[in-house]
């Protein structure tokens, strides 16, 4: 199918990866932070760290300021071979973001993962398979990656932890994880220690001695004496940030040999007594600046100028970093401040300009939404609260779709949570509707963009931006109430609009189309406008294959298998659900993948097949009838009810069918098999008129309903009906053998009632061979008793040999007891087979009556009907009959 | 519940304007804390913020409930 009708305008894929918030990596994240030129290389330090080569985790753990990175950075610099970095940040949040950045972290150091293995598109969660395809790539390498992770501190998951743990456990010699952390993580390091699998430095070890501490300060230019050194490294106690901010006190004043012997922190604490002392030494443009930037992670020169409202950050930055005071450099333009420093500088800039905080958290937002840092901008946003800004900067970057696909679960609607009271404009009543329906809150969804819809736009003009966000929010909420037309607008306006936005914004935000185009083709399907719905399904899977599209890809592709299994192919609704499976793996997705509809259609797959128990298994995982989604709703009702019918529990199974699902249209396949639970309910309790009746109103143009209106018709005892219901069949040219076989056995039922065996012969043998492709053995095992003695002939025997009816023996074995060949049964009731389990386990008669609190008559009753179902007339014959057709 | 919270050296008032939930008092080279705390995560966070500041806790005790 060719028909690329849904394809809406897009252009290129961005190169290069995204994380699982779609925000282009950090490269700070990755790059081994540079050493100043005053770093002291300790070597009694290098050569501990050098056993990091030999055990699988070396943990380097020391307060603030101890100088562990530096440590490990020089050390990593001159390996000589490739090594891995991660720097881990706040915004590095749950397993899907750290599992992101490590196996980005191997990309970048030149020691990639395989390609088998992609990203996590989920910033919450990362799945299993991911773990142990990394770790087993890992044990088989020559020579062992060698990672490091900073600021380990910083992930204070413990389920990140404990992956990290397997990871290492099962790389074996293939991994040498070097943890760089301000605590200890929480790793089961006793048993790495009693096994001496662990590399430790620790902060005593950190510590300068006083020899060392000659040699730094000589680097910053600062001549010393031992006795001196000794005194000042007794009172920063050997700290390496107490000693690095002594020199930059002592250099900034008239006599530094004096200011280091006399200098007393007094009995302040000595980083910020030292700070404050450095600070007030310089210039007050330097003093504004590197206050205003304490609110900031990492800054470039310009983001620095944007707080300032001055242009000198340049300069100025350039030259702390060559005075090695404060900020480090990450290369690429980007710099931070020492994290220690940082937190005072901020506790200063608090005290020295109180308010001025969420001022430049907002400025920080502004900066950041232009260079598109979309994370960073909502979390300074959010600490500036500025809900309006964020909102608008959401709808107006074209990133609201993000809202659905990459965000995670619960963080974005933390960024809003600080927000109360009424919602003063359309953007954010906008983003408050993707935020309810992102958790199926129709009614609150649908009333925030009835707001956001019925106010003015800021300027009097809805931007193509914000008509486009509504569109697809407005499609979503059709979606979900089970309406089809406001999808049909959505595309419409979707056309317009799309030309009308800088093809940049489009490129960067696949997953809006992507998303759209899923809510269009699920309404549709819906509507029970299969080939249309299916036309926008595969314009989402065929659409750019991203991190941040996999979650509408996954949802399109499980759509088009239920398309397919309503169209009666279980075979390619099957493959396209396990493509599914295979894609959410690829990407690192926990399971449950998409809305559940996948597992459905393997359940009704299964359930063709005759496997009651795995579909039964397979119903258990699904959110089921009472799902916020029509098409989940109606495919869980359908499928429990058909399973509770093939356990035999008709009453159940009635309830569950008659189950209403709320929408706004009627769907005609849901309301369609709903009522074919119903027949096939009125069937079996031998009522076929009212089966009849069940089905009328949609035996005309639902093609399952046609096969179970004649069915009933045949069961009345009027064949020609049936068979004429069957002939108009042919009209839908696309069904499946999902659906021509069970109309094929009704016809050859037919045509043996009106005594024409040759062609019920004919019929059955084409049923076989098209059944034993998609193995559709429910249609024979339920068609009824007349089936036997056909299957019985040779030739048709053979054909459902291996599938429907064991192999005949090899050499033509006795076949004991004389019930026959394995013909298929008339199935059996659920209260049939647990009697016949009791029966095998040699239970009396009266036992079973015991047992199931049943008279001993009704037993008799269930087991006459048992040995008539099986052929046989006694209950050893009924057992191992039994068995040979695996009903025990 | 409350809590008593010490810390080596005499912290700067800028240090202390951090802590705007404690109370505090300087005795003979150490920074006392005190105060309420909501639960043991507060707990946790305050722990993490007086190490990246540098500070150093020498002592942390829950203080006995004054009975209302």
């Amino acid at each position: 199918m060719e028909d690329t009708g849904d394809e809406l305008p897009r252009g290129v894929p961005l190169s290069g990866g995204a994380d699982p918030l779609g925000d282009p990596f950090l490269r700070t994240r990755f790059a081994l932070p540079g050493r100043p030129g005053t770093f002291l290389r300790r070597d009694r330090l290098v050569e501990h760290l050098g056993q990091a080569l030999r055990t699988p985790l070396t943990l380097v753990n020391g307060s603030a300021g101890a100088g562990k990175t530096l440590l490990v950075a020089d050390w990593a610099a001159n390996l000589g071979q490739p090594l891995a970095w991660l720097t881990l940040d706040a915004e590095v949040e749950g397993p899907g973001m750290f599992w992101a950045h490590l196996l980005q972290a191997l990309n970048a150091g030149g020691v990639p993962p395989p390609t088998a293995i992609d990203l996590p598109a989920d910033a919450t969660r990362v799945h299993h398979t991911l773990l142990s395809r990394l770790a087993w790539e890992l044990a088989g390498r020559d020579r062992p990656v060698v990672l490091v992770v900073d600021e380990f501190d910083r992930m204070t998951d413990p389920e990140v932890a404990r992956q990290l743990e397997f990871v290492l456990r099962h790389a074996r010699q293939g991994l040498r994880l070097v943890l760089v952390s301000r605590t200890e993580p929480l790793l089961p390091l006793h048993r790495y220690r009693l096994t001496g699998e662990m590399t430790e430095i620790r902060d005593a070890e950190l510590s300068f001695t006083p020899e060392e501490a000659v040699e730094l300060l000589e680097l910053h230019g600062l001549p010393l004496a031992v006795p001196v050194a000794r005194a000042l490294v007794e009172r920063t106690r050997g700290w390496a940030a107490g000693l690095r901010l002594s020199a930059l006190a002592a250099r900034s004043s008239p006599d530094p040999e004096l200011y280091l012997k006399e200098f007393e922190a007094g009995q302040g604490t000595i980083a910020d007594f030292l700070l404050a002392e450095v600070l007030e030494r310089q210039p007050p443009e330097t003093q504004d600046l590197l206050l205003r930037i304490s609110v900031l992670d990492r800054f470039c020169p310009d983001l620095a100028d944007e707080l300032t409202q001055r242009r000198d950050a340049a300069t100025i930055l350039a030259g702390l970093h060559r005075a090695n005071a404060f900020v480090e450099d990450f290369g690429h333009g980007w710099y931070r401040l020492h994290p220690l420093f940082q937190e005072i500088l901020r506790a200063h800039l608090r005290r020295r300009a109180p308010g001025l905080e969420p001022q430049l958290h907002r400025q920080a937002a502004h900066w950041l939404r232009r260079s598109g840092m979309l994370p960073e901008m909502l979390a300074h946003g959010a600490a500036a609260q500025d809900w309006t800004y964020m909102a608008q900067a959401l709808v107006e970057d074209l990133a609201i779709g993000q809202l659905f696909t990459g965000l995670g679960a619960g963080e974005p609607a933390d960024w809003f949570a600080g927000m109360d009271g009424e919602t003063p404009d359309p953007a954010t009543n906008l983003v408050r509707a993707a935020y309810a329906l992102s958790r199926s809150d129709l009614d609150g969804g649908m009333t925030h963009l009835r707001r956001a819809a019925g106010q003015p736009a800021v300027d009097g003009r809805d931007s193509p931006a914000a008509l486009l966000s509504r569109a697809l929010l407005e499609a979503l909420a059709g979606r979900l109430a089970g309406s089809a037309r406001p999808g049909e607008e959505a595309i419409r306006s979707a056309r317009e609009l799309m030309p009308r936005l800088p093809s940049r914004l489009l490129d960067g935000h696949p997953e809006l189309g992507a998303l759209l185009l899923t809510h269009v083709g699920s309404s549709r399907l819906w509507a029970g406008r299969f080939d249309e719905a299916r036309e926008a399904l595969t314009a989402v899977t065929r659409g750019p294959r991203t991190a941040s599209t996999v979650l509408p890809r996954l949802e399109a592709l499980e759509h088009l298998a239920l398309v397919d299994h309503l169209n009666g192919w279980p075979g390619a609704a099957e493959r396209k659900v396990l493509a599914m499976t295979a894609e959410a793996q690829r990407y690192g997705l926990a399971p449950p993948w998409g809305s559940g509809l996948g597992q459905l259609v393997l359940a009704a797959v299964a359930l063709g097949r005759d496997d009651v128990d795995r579909a039964e298994a397979l119903l258990a995982g699904t959110p089921g009838p009472t799902s916020a989604d029509p098409v989940v709703a109606a495919a869980a009702r359908a499928g429990t009810a058909r399973v509770l019918l093939a356990r035999g529990r008709t009453s159940a199974a009635l309830a569950v069918a008659a189950r209403a699902v709320p929408a706004t249209d009627v769907s005609p396949w849901a309301e369609g098999h709903a009522a074919l639970v119903l027949a096939e309910a009125h069937l079996a309790e031998g009522r076929p008129d009212a089966a009849v009746e069940a089905l009328r109103e949609f035996a005309a143009d639902q093609p399952p309903c046609t096969v179970g209106a004649a069915r009933a018709h045949l069961a009345a005892g009027d064949p020609r009906t049936a068979v004429h219901l069957l002939d108009g069949l042919a009209a839908h040219g696309r069904s499946g053998p999902g659906v021509a076989v069970p109309a094929a056995l009704v016809r050859a039922q037919a045509a043996a009632l009106e005594g024409d065996p040759a062609t019920a012969r004919r019929l059955l043998a084409q049923a076989l061979v098209d059944g034993r492709r998609e193995e559709l053995k429910r249609a024979f095992r339920s068609a009824g008793p007349w089936i036997g003695p056909f299957l019985a002939e040779p030739a048709l025997r053979a054909l459902a040999a291996g599938w429907l009816v064991p192999d005949p023996e090899p050499h033509g074995g006795p076949e004991q007891g004389g019930p026959g060949p394995g013909a298929p049964l008339e199935e059996l009731s659920g209260r049939e087979r647990e009697v016949l389990e009791r029966l095998a386990r040699a239970m009396s008669t009266e036992d079973i009556a015991a047992d199931l609190y049943v008279s001993v008559n009704t037993v008799k009753t269930h087991l006459k009907s048992v040995y008539r179902k099986l052929s046989v007339h006694r209950r050893n014959d009924a057992v191992r009959r039994a068995r040979e057709l695996r009903l025990l | 519940m409350q809590y008593e919270i010490r810390v080596d050296g005499l912290m700067s008032e800028t240090l202390i304007g951090s802590f705007p939930e404690l109370e505090h008092v300087m005795i003979s080279g150490q920074t006392v804390l005190y105060g309420p705390l909501v639960d043991e995560a507060h707990l946790y966070g305050l722990l993490a913020r007086f190490q990246s500041l540098g500070l150093h806790v020498t002592e942390l005790r829950r203080l006995p409930e004054r009975p209302k």
